[in-house]
């Protein structure tokens, strides 16, 4: 007795979309003046904002400094109201500082941290919306902040979820789709390189069928680090504009 | 390029509240519409609509919903299923949905998917305070709509609903889509499809009745699914499949464990469900949710005999040790299907109930209860056999709810028993359809068929190389496979070649012939007639490996030392053959005892020196194919890796001898050659395919059996003082070898006939979803076997064979030409093909006993001498006893006491009357005392029985028996030996087995004897062929169908058939 078809014989995912397509995903970068950086990002009903302090002085907790390199702090937290049902703790339960360590480790890889010794990033994420592929929305909206806050980066860090339903592989899942019990991988790609910043998955999955999974989830990166790119080059464009360039 | 929307959903969270969601939804400009008119050049893939309609036509959420059924009839064409009907097809039942989705996926039915609600246009959002109903109405008129116009009107578009204000709303509003209701849809557009309408007509009474029902509970309601989920995962209930009790169908059903059973471990044993109000509405064969009742509770199940649907006197009767027992609380799967029922006599039905629409009817089926129908037809109907689908079965009804679909005719008549028989087993046979022969290569005295010169080239050219024949038995059209030895020039080896018919070459795979093959899975062989797997002109001609033609085929060619016969290489390919003798067994038996046997291709030769060399040479290819053959089975009874001698091997010895002891002739040396040569052409095949596809190849494992499974053989053995060790094959076969009662010989083989009986089923498989042990063939003693070598008459050859060629090409390292089948799938395939070989054999038996009742149904049992035979006990009941009657070959229930409880005693002289006494029943005999002494029946003792049948007008015929005396019955007549001296047998054979044979002798005498006389009615009346017994032969069959024999038994039975129709 299995629960509502994910996939339909025609091919169709219960949204409208085909297999390999994924949700609209719409951003925009400096939507507020205080912080250094920030980005408001919506990949289909999932809503992210982003915003990057830094990089500063370390505070609290002296013995946190490196010597050689920044330290990044980040905070996931979740809005009470971005669930089906109000949530009592926005954030520090366990799920959300899982999300703020996956999040720290991604960008601790693409930030080139060497550049600022002995100083502090912060990155702070608030989902406004869930609808699935939080982990993905929150980063890329974080690189949006990041570079809006003129840190250099490797590249983008891209990150998108992908499935796996009847043999076929599923790009970016929304939320009926994960809590439907299937596997579910989030994967955060530097695009250009083609390395791998994070991956994650909790459900099993045979041996045999990581490969085309990672391949989906990896093109589903690709796909969207044009998007982004198309967002930072209209924002530069903006800006640019606007200060007479 | 995809428009972003969204649409708000209400739904119940998981506490319980309601939630508000919010779910995205994209809609995109192209959305295959499917159509050959399509003028915008849609992507269309897959199934395409014809443009050879006068019409489409668009059914709504509800016709799907309630009049599926109709809908799936093949004549009707051109239908359009919205994804809005889909959908809502697929909230209300999952079966509905899941059938719905066959249908679609069946290229032979006329319909397609639209999937509107993504197609930016055709999309309507609902509208605030809109119901459901009408929403869907709407979206589906709005689609219909939307293709209509998509086709550049080229055809109307009808668009069929039960909505009456939707045909008033939308009816006329847009020229060229036409909204009408179901009936006038079927009266307008088919009304030469009569039967159609009776559906719907009859769907549609038996859904008012529903509505009309009464309140009144008569059963508990079942749990909801949550519920039960929770449940079952919990280990409070017990998941399995209902097992009705056949003859004691209203009280007695079992429920079986599925998967592991470690959460419950005291529960080994099946769970008893004990009468109506504990079974809760389950039908036989349901999935179903138990609850175990407390142990005080618990009852044993009955050990008296029971016939058939006697009346109720629950409590009464013997029971063994209380067993567990529960009851049904949920049914998690329907599992229902077509049923065969019987209406009753127009006075009965008038004087049962006042309104004389709604009847009872009875299953033919005894596991299934009385269903209820509403017709008007029931006058029209009395005594026909009619098919019914079950609709419903609420709380508040004490039976089921159902519909007619079909008549079949009137019951009694030869022809709706067999059909009943058919639809019983789920065996769907229609005529091939017109597509199907359109795609077969033509073979007419105009247009001969040749062989293609590319397939020449590809080919491995045997036709001048090698000296191909067949041995098959006498008369048969199909022929599957051929053999080939030679020795090769050097004359250090010697090349054997088995080549089998290249049927893949003809039904190229996702072909209409192909697809029906694989619905039907294997020809069906009933006691009168066959119903083929592929068309005629195929499975009669084109791949049967005819004498003298040039035929495609497949091969597989060993090549042996020519001392030691050990195998040095194997060699697998297409070829081209053309064989050169179509020989049948006696013949070739004949050839090989050097007696002077006319082979017909030899007497054509004119030269008489060109024939005695030829004749010497296929002599001298017979001798050598013997001794290879001999060898072969000596290693795989001598095997050391394998330590073990096939119980199969034994078996197969027991099987011949006893098929042939219903054939006037000798069993003979030739019959094992074949089969071992086909047994290791399998074996083989399967080596190659597992070997290139470890986890996607299609096997064939016999799993070992049961052990507990083996008390009833122990004890009765024991009886006559036999040990039986269960423990390996081997050990079996050492001590059924042993347990022969010089004075008895069917003893033997009741013994064996039991061991049998507790084997499980050889199945087919996919070696992904087994382990490697698991691969092993109990019965044949082989690591690994499949089936290859019929693939005319068996779909699973067809899959192998495929398989094989696969397998060759990615040798070559060449891409393959398609994807194979995945694990998943042709675990799936394995499944069906399992599911109908079972159906087939069932079918078998039931049409072979529907024959012999026929048979003594015209006898006197009192005056006719062939109703009274020689039995022999070999299970002991509370109220009587099982018996074997070994002339017919059937099995029976034996009463000692009769209803009026009076016993059966036995006279001086062995003859045996009623009258008032006692019974009592020990493991091994059961004694009866009356005032005339008492008298003990023990385990294999012989006695006389009648046999007569019983009437039934609902239920399939059944025999009975009574005992005569308590005696062993004297033939009148003194066994003829003439007929039966064992002249053709192999000097080689093993010396046991020649005594077993000269012990069996004289009973094949007897009962030959017995045949004789009765066959010329046979013939008459039922077309059998002149051969003795059909029907003894087919049990035998059906009995050993788990031994794999298959490769050379069932053709024999077509050879009968075919003379049959000659």
């Amino acid at each position: 007795m299995a629960g509502i078809e994910l996939l339909s014989d025609q091919g169709y995912r219960l949204d409208g979309r085909k297999a390999t397509e994924l949700r609209k995903v719409q951003a925009q970068m400096g939507v507020f003046g205080q912080a250094d950086g920030s980005a408001y990002l919506e990949q289909g009903n999932t809503k992210v904002l982003a915003v990057v302090y830094g990089p500063h002085e370390v505070r609290g907790a002296r013995s946190k400094i490196q010597h050689d390199r920044a330290v990044i702090n980040c905070q996931y937290s979740m809005a009470t109201f971005s669930t089906a049902e109000r949530k009592r703790r926005p954030h520090g339960d366990r799920k959300s500082s899982e999300m703020s360590l996956h999040l720290k480790q991604t960008f601790e890889a693409a930030v080139l941290t060497q550049l600022y010794p002995r100083s502090q990033i912060d990155i702070y994420v608030k989902i406004l919306q869930s609808d699935g592929g939080n982990y993905s929305a929150c980063v890329n909206a974080a690189t949006l902040a990041v570079i809006d806050a003129g840190i250099p980066m490797r590249d983008y860090v891209c990150a998108c979820t992908a499935g796996f339903v009847d043999d076929t592989p599923l790009a970016d899942l929304c939320h009926a789709e994960e809590s439907g019990g299937g596997t579910s991988l989030a994967v955060a790609l530097l695009p250009r390189g083609g390395q791998i910043a994070l991956l994650q998955m909790d459900a099993r999955l045979h041996q045999d069928h990581l490969d085309t999974l990672m391949e989906a989830a990896m093109t589903a990166c690709k796909g969207v680090s044009k998007v982004l790119d198309e967002v930072v080059r209209q924002h530069l464009q903006e800006t640019s504009v606007l200060t007479g360039e | 390029m995809m428009i972003k929307t969204e649409k708000v959903l209400h739904l119940k969270s998981s506490r319980g509240g309601k939630v508000r969601v919010v779910r995205e939804h994209y809609l995109r400009e192209h959305v295959p519409c499917f159509s050959a008119l399509c003028q915008a050049a849609c992507q269309n893939e897959g199934k395409i609509l014809s443009g050879d309609v006068t019409h489409y036509v668009v059914p709504d959420a509800g016709v799907v919903r309630d009049f599926l059924e109709v809908l799936e009839f093949r004549e009707l064409q051109g239908i359009v299923f919205m994804q809005t009907a889909c959908q809502a097809a697929q909230h209300s039942r999952r079966r509905l949905y899941n059938r719905l989705r066959s249908l679609l996926k069946d290229p032979r039915h006329h319909c397609i998917h639209f999937a509107n609600e993504f197609q930016q246009y055709s999309y309507c959002p609902r509208e605030k305070g809109e119901s459901q109903e009408k929403w869907q109405t709407r979206c589906i008129y709005h689609a219909a709509v939307w293709y209509h116009d998509h086709l550049a009107g080229l055809r109307p578009v009808v668009m069929i609903t039960e909505d009456q204000e939707a045909v008033a709303e939308y009816g006329s509003r847009t020229s060229g889509v036409y909204v009408i209701s179901t009936q006038e849809y079927l009266q307008s557009f088919w009304p030469e499809l009569q039967a159609a309408q009776e559906l719907y007509i009859s769907i549609c009474q038996a859904r008012q009745e529903r509505e009309s029902e009464s309140t009144e509970r008569e059963y508990t309601e079942h749990l909801p699914a949550e519920v039960l989920e929770a449940g079952i995962k919990s280990g409070r209930f017990i998941q399995g499949t209902l097992n009705v009790n056949k003859h004691r169908a209203q009280h007695e059903a079992f429920v079986r464990f599925e998967g592991s059973s470690n959460k419950s471990s005291e529960l080994n044993s099946d769970i008893l469900i004990c009468g109506g109000k504990n079974r809760n509405r389950a039908v036989h064969g349901d999935m179903v949710a138990v609850e175990l009742l407390p142990a005080r509770e618990w009852r044993g199940r009955t050990t008296a005999l029971h016939e058939g649907v006697a009346e109720d006197k629950a409590g009464e009767e013997p029971q063994s040790q209380p067993m567990p027992s529960g009851k049904v609380v949920g049914i998690l799967q329907r599992n229902w299907r077509d049923y065969v029922v019987t209406f009753p006599p127009w006075e009965e039905v008038q004087s049962q109930s006042r309104n004389s629409q709604r009847i009872l009817v009875t299953p033919w089926d005894y596991r299934i209860p009385k269903i209820r129908i509403s017709t008007q037809q029931a006058e029209a109907l009395q005594d026909h056999r009619v098919i019914v689908r079950l609709d419903s079965w609420e709380s508040t009804s004490l039976y089921p709810n159902g519909h007619t679909v079909r008549v079949l005719g009137k019951s009694g008549e030869l022809e709706s028993e067999v059909q009943t028989i058919l639809v019983e087993n789920c065996i769907h046979v229609p005529p091939f359809s017109e597509a199907q022969l359109r795609e077969m290569p033509v073979n007419s005295a105009e247009q001969p068929w040749s062989v293609a010169p590319e397939e020449v080239s590809s080919r491995l050219d045997l036709r001048d190389t090698h000296l191909v024949f067949s041995i098959d038995p006498l008369g048969c059209e199909d022929v599957d496979d051929t053999l080939s030895i030679r020795l090769l020039p050097g004359g250090t080896r010697l090349e054997l070649g088995v080549h089998i018919a290249d049927v893949t070459h003809f039904v190229q795979e996702g072909s209409l012939t192909d697809l029906e093959a694989r619905a039907r899975a294997t020809t069906y062989y009933l006691a009168d007639r066959r119903y083929d797997m592929l068309p005629a002109v195929l499975s009669a001609d084109l791949c049967s490996l005819l004498g003298g033609v040039d035929r495609y085929a497949m091969s597989v060619m060993w090549q042996l030392d020519a001392e030691s016969l050990s195998m040095c290489k194997v060699w697998y390919g297409r070829t081209l053959i053309r064989s050169s003798y179509q020989l049948h067994y006696e013949l070739a038996q004949s050839l090989l005892n050097g007696k002077p046997a006319e082979v017909p291709e030899l007497e054509r030769l004119d030269d008489a020196d060109v024939r005695s060399r030829r004749r010497a040479e296929l002599l001298e290819a017979l001798r050598l194919l013997t001794r290879v053959a001999r060898h072969l089975r000596a290693q795989r009874d001598q095997s050391g890796a394998l330590e073990l001698e096939g119980v199969e091997v034994r078996a197969q010895l027991d099987s011949s001898r006893n098929i042939t002891a219903l054939v006037p002739k000798q069993p003979l040396e030739v019959h094992e050659t074949v089969a071992e040569c086909m047994i290791y052409a399998n074996h083989w095949v399967a080596r190659k395919i597992q070997e290139s596809f470890p986890h996607q190849a299609l096997l064939r494992h016999h799993p070992p059996p049961r052990q507990e499974f083996f008390n009833q053989l122990i004890d009765s053995a024991r009886t006559r003082g036999f040990t039986i060790d269960t423990r390996s094959n081997k050990a079996l076969a050492d001590s059924l070898d042993q347990a022969v009662d010089q004075g008895d010989p069917v003893v033997n083989r009741m013994l064996r006939m039991m061991a049998t009986q507790a084997m499980s089923n050889a199945l087919y498989f996919s070696t992904g979803a087994c382990s490697e042990e698991q691969y092993y063939h109990y019965g044949l003693a082989l690591d690994r076997y499949t089936h290859f070598t019929s693939p005319i008459r068996r779909y699973a050859d067809i899959i192998v064979h495929r398989l094989l060629m696969a397998a060759i090409v990615a040798e070559k390292d060449a891409a393959p030409s398609k994807a194979l089948a995945s694990n998943k799938e042709l675990e799936e395939l394995a499944h069906q093909v399992n599911n109908k070989n079972r159906a087939a054999q069932h079918a078998q038996k039931q049409s072979t006993e529907l024959f012999q009742c026929l048979y003594f149904k015209d006898k006197d049992p009192l005056t006719d001498e062939h109703c009274v035979a020689d039995a022999v006990i070999y299970a002991i009941r509370a109220n009587g006893m099982l018996v074997f009657v070994p002339r017919f070959g059937l099995k029976g229930a034996l009463y000692l006491k009769s209803r009026e409880n009076q016993v059966v005693a036995v006279e001086s002289d062995g003859r045996c009357v009623w009258q008032a006494g006692t019974l009592d029943r020990h493991l091994d005999r059961i004694s009866t005392s009356t005032s005339m002494g008492t008298h003990t029946f023990r385990v294999f003792d012989h006695i006389t029985v009648r046999i007569s049948v019983q009437p039934a007008r609902c239920h399939p015929l059944n025999l009975c028996l009574e005992v005569v005396s308590s005696r062993p019955h004297q033939a009148p007549v003194a066994p003829t030996e003439t007929g039966t001296q064992p002249k053709g047998r192999g000097r080689s054979e093993l010396v046991q087995e020649v005594v077993r044979l000269a012990e069996e002798a004289s009973q094949q005498a007897e009962e030959k004897k017995g045949r004789k006389a009765k066959l010329p009615k046979d013939e008459r009346e039922f077309r059998q062929s002149k051969q003795p017994n059909l029907y003894s032969l087919l049990q035998e069959i059906a009995e050993l169908a788990l031994l794999d024999l298959q490769t050379c038994e069932p053709p024999r039975v077509e050879a009968q058939t075919c003379s049959i129709s000659a």
